[in-house]
C-alpha cells in the first residue's frame, strides 16, 4: 500500500516536472551556463571626477594656445610631469584639443570626454583595445558574475609617462621554507 | 535491540564481536574492493539473511543505522556556533562562519598574465589578510612570487624572498599558490579523507578532520599547502570576521590549509582578494564553464601555459602572456 502510494506521489512529480521544462525551455538558458550572463552590468569608471583640476578651461579660456613644442609655464612648470609618452613630435594637442581644453581628440580629429579616454588611447594602442573591451585587460572591480566596473587605461597608465612604475614589493616572510628545491634559497 | 540485529550462524568461526563483522570479512575475501561497494554489498547480504526474521533492511545507511549520515544544517549551525564561540573566547572578536555550497554549473578557474605581473606581493599580503593567515609562531603566506631570470624555467633558480623596486630588469616574476587541480595529487594521499574536491573544482581541507600527516603537503608539486607547526595566532585586529567553514576560518595547531580561491568571497560571487589587491591587472578569475567569460576568451586566444603540465594534474590555474 505505501508503495503504490509512493509510485502515485513520484508521477505527480515527474508531471509537474516536464510542465515546467515546457514552459520553461523557451528562455531558460542551458543547464551549466550561469544564468546571470545575460544580466552582467558593465560600467566603465568615469575619469572626470578624479581630475583635480578639471575643467582645464577655467584656466585655458584665458590663455592663447601654443601648437608648437616650447618650455611649459605657469602651472604645468610649477607641477612638473616627466613626459615621456612618445617620440619628440608629440605635444599637447596631439591628444588635447586645441579647439576645446575640455576635449580630447583623437588622430582623425574627433573630440572625446575624458571619460571615455580609452577611445583616444586605443586608437594607436588598438592591441589592446580587444582585450579590453573583453576583460582580458586591465583591472575589473565588482563581481565574477555580477555587476562590475571596469577601469579605463588612465586609472593605471598616467598618460604622460604610461609605464607602469616600478614600487616597492611587501615583503615575504623567510620564515616559509619551502620543502622542495623549487625556489629554495 | 530488535529482530534485526540477532544472527547467530553468520559470523562463523571467526572471534568478531558482530555477526555484521563477519560478513564483511566474507565479502572482502570474495574479492570486493572499493570500501562503498563493500558496504552496500553487505547491506545487501544482510538484507537476505534477515529476510527470514521479518526485517527490510534495505539501505547502506539503514544498515549502518545512520552512523555516518551527513550533518544536517542544525548540526552545522551547532557546529559553526562552536567555533565561533572559540574565537570569541580566545581574542575577542566576533567573527561569523558561514558554509557558502558551490554553485551549480560553475567551475572556477583563474588566469594569470605574466606580461603585466611585476612581482608587488600585493596579492600575498592581501590574501594573508583575508584568510586569517597566522603571523606568529610562524608568519604563513599562500601565495608565493617567485623572481625568476628571463629565459630560465627552472624553478629552482628563482628566489621568492626577493627585496627593493619591482620589476627588476632581467626578471619575470611567477607567482604561485594552489592551483585547484582537477587531478590533484594531494586528495589522492589523504589518508583520512580530510581534503577533497568541490563540485565546483575547489580543493579543501577540513581541518577538524586532518590529522596532520603532511602527506598531501609532501604530494603537492606546486608547494602550495602549509603546516601549523604550532598553535597559530593573529592578532584581533587582523582578524577577518567574515570565515567559512572550509576556507579561512581560524585554524587549529596540527593542521594543513592551503588557498581556497577565497571561496568565503567566490561562491557569493565577489572576486578572490588577490585579484581585487592587484594594482597591476595580471589577475583574471572566473567560471571556466561559462563560454563568454573572461577566461574562456583567455584560453581561446592567448599564449597559456599551465604550471608542470608533464605531471597531469590538470590544474585550474593558467598562466598568460598578452
Amino acid at each position: 500500500m505505501s508503495h503504490l502510494r509512493s509510485l502515485d506521489w513520484r508521477r505527480g512529480a515527474i508531471a509537474l516536472a516536464a510542465a515546467g521544462l515546457a514552459t520553461s525551455c523557451t528562455w531558460e538558458p542551458r543547464r551549466g551556463e550561469p544564468a546571470e550572463e545575460k544580466e552582467l552590468v558593465v560600467t566603465i569608471e568615469p575619469r572626470i571626477p578624479l581630475l583635480a583640476t578639471y575643467p582645464c578651461s577655467s584656466c585655458h579660456a584665458t590663455r592663447t594656445p601654443q601648437p608648437e613644442r616650447h618650455p611649459l609655464k605657469e602651472f604645468h612648470a610649477v607641477r612638473t610631469f616627466d613626459f615621456s609618452h612618445g617620440d619628440d613630435t608629440f605635444w599637447c594637442y596631439q591628444c588635447h584639443s586645441i579647439r576645446n581644453l575640455d576635449q580630447l581628440v583623437t588622430a582623425t580629429g574627433a573630440l572625446v570626454s575624458f571619460d571615455e579616454a580609452q577611445k583616444l588611447c586605443t586608437s594607436c594602442h588598438g592591441d589592446k583595445l580587444d582585450d579590453w573591451k573583453r576583460g582580458m585587460h586591465g583591472l575589473i572591480v565588482g563581481e565574477w558574475n555580477g555587476p562590475r566596473t571596469k577601469l579605463s587605461c588612465p586609472a593605471c597608465h598616467n598618460p604622460h609617462h604610461p609605464r607602469y612604475p616600478t614600487i616597492e614589493p611587501e615583503k615575504m616572510p623567510e620564515t616559509i621554507k619551502p620543502m622542495t628545491p623549487f625556489g629554495a634559497k | 535491540m530488535n529482530g534485526c540485529h540477532t544472527e547467530p550462524e553468520a559470523a562463523g568461526a571467526l572471534p568478531l564481536p558482530d555477526a555484521r563483522a563477519g560478513q564483511l570479512v566474507e565479502l572482502r575475501r570474495k574479492g570486493e574492493t572499493s570500501r562503498r561497494d563493500l558496504l552496500a554489498g553487505a547491506a545487501a547480504a544482510a538484507a537476505t539473511a534477515t529476510a527470514a526474521a521479518g526485517c527490510d533492511i534495505t539501505s547502506v545507511d539503514q544498515f549502518l543505522q545512520k552512523h555516518y549520515s551527513e550533518l544536517t544544517d542544525e548540526d552545522k549551525k551547532q557546529i559553526f556556533a562552536r567555533l565561533e564561540a572559540q574565537v570569541k573566547e580566545r581574542s575577542g572578536v566576533t567573527v561569523k562562519i558561514s558554509d557558502p555550497q558551490p554553485i551549480e554549473g560553475v567551475t572556477f578557474g583563474y588566469a594569470l598574465n605574466l606580461s603585466i605581473c611585476n612581482g608587488n606581493r600585493r596579492c600575498v599580503e592581501a590574501c594573508a589578510r583575508e584568510n586569517n593567515l597566522p603571523n606568529h609562531p610562524e608568519e604563513m603566506r599562500y601565495i608565493r612570487v617567485l623572481e625568476v631570470p628571463n629565459g630560465a624555467f627552472e624553478l629552482e633558480k628563482s628566489d621568492p624572498y626577493f627585496e627593493g623596486e619591482v620589476p627588476k630588469s632581467g626578471k619575470y616574476y611567477l607567482p604561485v599558490q594552489c592551483h585547484q587541480c582537477a587531478n590533484p595529487p594531494c586528495v589522492r594521499q589523504c589518508p583520512c579523507e580530510a581534503t577533497w574536491k568541490e563540485p565546483d573544482g575547489l580543493i579543501v581541507v577540513d581541518y577538524d578532520w586532518c590529522i596532520g600527516c603532511r602527506y598531501c603537503q609532501a604530494a603537492c608539486p606546486y608547494h602550495a599547502r602549509r603546516f601549523n607547526y604550532g598553535a597559530p595566532t593573529i592578532e584581533p585586529d587582523r582578524i577577518n570576521p567574515n570565515q567559512a567553514y572550509l576556507s579561512n576560518r581560524i585554524r587549529p595547531v596540527g593542521v594543513i590549509e592551503k588557498c581556497t580561491f577565497c571561496l568565503q568571497r567566490t561562491r557569493v560571487g565577489r572576486f578572490p582578494a588577490c585579484l581585487e589587491a592587484c594594482p597591476t591587472g595580471a589577475r583574471k578569475f572566473g567560471d571556466l564553464n561559462d563560454p563568454n567569460g573572461e577566461l574562456r576568451k583567455i584560453l581561446a586566444t592567448k599564449r597559456v601555459y599551465v604550471l608542470k603540465e608533464d605531471l597531469g594534474t590538470i590544474p585550474h590555474f593558467f598562466y598568460f602572456f598578452a
